[in-house]
């Protein structure tokens, strides 16, 4: 910046012909940039409709109300054969969610421990950490879904000889079976007592925080409110007669039926993208609680802080400052990672959108373009995410 | 002193040390050691045990199933199979695939091309670390330059037509420049077309004129190097025949070449003054960094073809790597916008104050102090480019993991994938961590000068 002001100034001598002037030749420079890629963009374009009337290829979103005529082995919203492709794109988007889902909150929890064993004082936890972290990170993302579904999953028993914990969950290389709940009459009535109990819990927060700052006295508003969280609905639905059946997968001829099936390919996949991402978060976490300064716990020590309360109060706001953005940042990486779905075949946004769909109705562009919109729009909106706890943290400081 | 002389006679009590005593045996040596770090409290104990419990089982059953209980000789996955079950591993499958796993399916009597090819790029960029040679900078752009036109000759063989044979001289001519101003600088400190000027040119003559006959030199050396190119003749390898270890290398190595100058040139403009270019910097960058590497594979899989005259035929390696490149590109310039955004305004102001120009500030102040701070994040971009290679098995290419998935679709190794896949795992170990430790050496030696 500073060196365009100077040069400009040395633009404006009269001495100086028009080739010296900075404003002139960055408008010049940028006209011949903005031709170029035009020019490229024209050219790419009209190659297109060529190459698109020679194929007979259609462009335009017409084709989203035509039924798709596949099936999708995994799906979480309702989806019919006949279906139409637009359907076929809500399915992939509600896979690809459940898929990040599940790993963020498994690579977030492993993450953690990973990261806390990395900071003991034990050499020998803190190696196996070190190592897990090492190895993991040092392999591709797409091996270990694929070591994990071709040789894990897909090496285990038939569902015949599967391997069962007290009856009620199953594992076999048709994937996983655990009890579904099926909810009687008056379920309702617990979530709404849940419903209730959190916002409950919220307002009893803010209540002791308010009281807290205006006379000092503590309140305990985490664990009383975690213990509404899960005292009210419990005894609602104790008092309403426990109206929800559980429904325990059973074998019958070739496979088991009812409950709830997790197929190989997304546990799998799942299993890969937690413990991959875990080691990353690990490493987040780690250089977080290693950028607050020892003093900051001596200085608690000194003002008699409880250590108990050290870590809470002093230690975990000032980490999670330095631990928030790049988390969020892995949490984005899995969803996008979570495309990888398509080598192991289950369903996910790309494998039945960009892969089936497109080989099935022809049209790329559409599609193409529809897909990278939705990528574009989940980055967009952690980025706003990101920001505003980026403003919000800001204000904290002096 | 003299005070203590005069007066022995009274024997004054004088201080005498006594030998410091060792430490405690429990404190010092493997013992002390072990105490501290191991078994310091009751916890410690128990969290030592369950560990120690963990990697002995783990490290029991991995090298016993690939070592201990591993079949080496077999015929096929069912002698396997009725020699130790699943206990051990078969390795013969993978050691029968070796060739096909480093070298894809390339022909088996050319295979010495692609060692050469990489033997040509390890002779290039070895004098980078010998100390007395002075040109590294100039040893560094020729190899990024000159070095891909050798090689590629080197992998693809086939015709070349004037031009080629031009562009392939260029090439040996730039590796044997190489070596010849290595030897003379080790010997004299002066570099090749120095000494041949010296050599050639009288004494008399100013050093400019001398420079000219050292350059003559090199044109001498270049046409040597054309008689020797034309009379070279490679038979034709498609690049379908490309794969295993060797595509991976030459698709990451590709893009970490291109991803590095594409991405500085990003990251300016996108800090550039110019609105437009700003724009059109940061919609670039923005747009590949939100998508999955795997959705631009798929996208330039489908549609650079579309976007090309009717006609022309892409091959997909090529589509692979137009990919790769610009999406690595896009995630360098980030790293490299990190590290212009961390150089103080003053280094800026500095610049200009000595009158140097924009380009000049740029290259010579700026983006050296840039790189040296991003290097950690740099090499871990590289890392992940060169593990997000495998995604290239998606759109059908057989890189290193979709060779090793081949083995066991192989009908006398069916069903083995677990071996070559814990075989391949070694292999991205064994580059991912060479280059991350060698970033945290590189770190520190050149931390070296500021820590003082």
């Amino acid at each position: 910046m500073a060196i365009t002001e100077s040069t400009s100034m040395r633009g404006a001598k009269p001495s100086s012909s028009i080739l010296n002037n900075e404003t002139f030749r960055s408008i010049v420079f940028q006209f011949v940039t903005v031709v170029c890629i035009f020019g490229l963009g024209w050219y790419f374009v009209t190659n297109t409709i060529d190459n698109m009337a020679q194929r007979g290829m259609s462009a335009g979103f017409g084709f989203l109300n035509v039924s798709a005529g596949f099936g999708i082995s995994f799906t979480l919203i309702p989806y019919r054969e006949g279906d139409t492709y637009f359907r076929v794109f809500q399915v992939g988007i509600a896979n690809t969610l459940l898929v990040a889902v599940i790993s963020i909150v498994g690579a977030t929890v492993i993450g953690l421990i990973v990261g806390l064993m990395r900071m003991s004082k034990n050499w020998l936890v803190r190696n196996i950490a070190r190592w897990y972290i090492e190895i993991l990170r040092n392999t591709p993302l797409l091996l270990q879904i694929i070591a994990w579904y071709f040789g894990v999953f897909n090496l285990l028993p038939r569902p015949r000889d599967s391997l069962d914990w007290g009856e009620l969950f199953f594992l076999n290389n048709r994937g996983f079976y655990m009890p579904g709940p099926v909810p009687g009459e008056g379920f309702t009535v617990t979530l709404i007592a849940l419903a209730i109990a959190i916002a409950g819990a919220v307002l009893l927060r803010r209540w002791a925080r308010k009281r807290q700052e205006a006379t000092g006295k503590y309140f305990p508003a985490v664990s009383v409110g975690l213990a509404v969280i899960v005292a009210l609905p419990l005894t609602v639905f104790l008092l309403s007669g426990a109206p929800l059946a559980w429904d325990v997968p059973a074998l019958q001829g070739f496979n088991y039926r009812g409950g709830l099936n997790v197929p190989p390919a997304l546990c799998a996949l799942v299993l890969a993208l937690a413990i991959y991402t875990s080691c990353f978060i690990a490493e987040i976490v780690r250089s977080g609680v290693q950028s607050v300064s020892h003093g900051q716990t001596e200085a608690a020590r000194a003002l008699g802080v409880k250590p108990s309360w050290t870590m809470r109060l002093i230690i975990l706001p000032q980490a999670l400052r330095v631990i928030i953005p790049p988390l969020i940042s892995q949490y984005l990486n899995v969803t996008k990672n979570s495309s990888l779905a398509i080598a192991i075949g289950f369903p996910d946004l790309v494998s039945v959108w960009m892969n089936t769909s497109l080989n099935q109705s022809g049209r790329a562009i559409p599609i193409v373009a529809m897909t990278m919109a939705f990528y574009c729009t989940v980055s967009l909106f952690v980025s706003l995410i990101m920001n505003v706890y980026n403003r919000r943290i800001l204000l904290k400081e002096r | 002193m003299s005070d203590s002389t005069t007066t022995t006679k009274t024997q004054p009590l004088i201080f005498q040390p006594k030998p410091e005593r060792a430490a405690p045996p429990s404190t010092v040596g493997v013992i002390g050691w072990m105490r501290e770090n191991l078994f310091s409290s009751v916890s410690n104990t128990l969290m030592t045990i369950v560990g120690a419990y963990i990697v002995y089982t783990f490290l029991s059953a991995v090298l016993g199933w690939a070592v201990f209980n591993a079949v080496w000789q077999a015929e096929d996955r069912r002698e396997c199979l009725d020699l130790v079950g699943r206990s051990g591993a078969c390795w013969p499958g993978v050691i029968q695939w070796f060739d096909n796993l480093i070298y894809g399916l390339y022909p088996k009597d050319q295979l010495w091309r692609i060692n050469f090819g990489f033997l040509a790029l390890i002779l290039w960029v070895a004098p980078l670390w010998i100390k007395r040679v002075q040109s590294k900078v100039a040893i560094g752009i020729t190899a990024v330059m000159l070095y891909p036109f050798l090689a590629s000759y080197f992998f693809l063989g086939g015709e070349k037509g004037i031009i080629w044979t031009v562009l392939i001289s260029a090439g040996l001519t730039g590796l044997i420049w190489v070596w010849l101003t290595t030897f003379t600088e080790i010997r004299s400190g002066k570099s090749f077309t120095r000494t041949m000027g010296e050599m050639l040119g009288a004494s008399g003559k100013s050093e400019e004129e001398q420079l000219k006959f050292g350059r003559l030199s090199l044109i001498g050396v270049f046409a040597i190097s054309m008689l020797l190119v034309s009379q070279w003749e490679l038979s034709f390898v498609s690049t379908r025949q490309w794969g295993g270890l060797f595509l991976t290398l030459v698709i990451s190595g590709i893009g970490i070449t291109f991803s590095m100058p594409s991405g500085i040139l990003l990251a300016l403009g996108r800090r550039s003054t110019m609105p437009l270019i700003r724009l059109l910097c940061t919609g670039f960058i923005e747009l590949f960094r939100s998508v999955p590497l795997i959705t631009i594979l798929f996208m330039f899989n489908t549609m650079l073809p579309l976007f090309l005259p009717v006609g022309v035929e892409v091959n997909q390696l090529l589509r692979a790597i137009v990919a790769v490149c610009l999406f690595a590109a896009a995630y360098m310039a980030e790293v490299i916008r990190g590290g212009l955004q961390a150089i103080p305004k003053g280094q800026y102001e500095a610049a200009a104050a000595m009158g140097l120009g924009y380009w000049q500030a740029t290259a010579l102040i700026i983006m050296p102090q840039a790189l040296k701070i991003m290097i950690p994040t740099i090499v871990g971009n590289f890392i992940g480019l060169f593990k997000d290679t495998t995604l290239v098995s998606i759109i059908g290419l057989f890189d290193l993991l979709n060779m090793a998935r081949s083995v066991g679709e192989d009908s006398r190794w069916l069903g083995l994938f677990i071996e070559p896949f814990f075989f391949i795992t070694l292999i991205y170990f064994f580059f991912c961590f060479l280059m991350s430790q060698y970033s945290i050496n590189l770190e520190r030696k050149l931390e070296a000068g500021a820590r003082r």
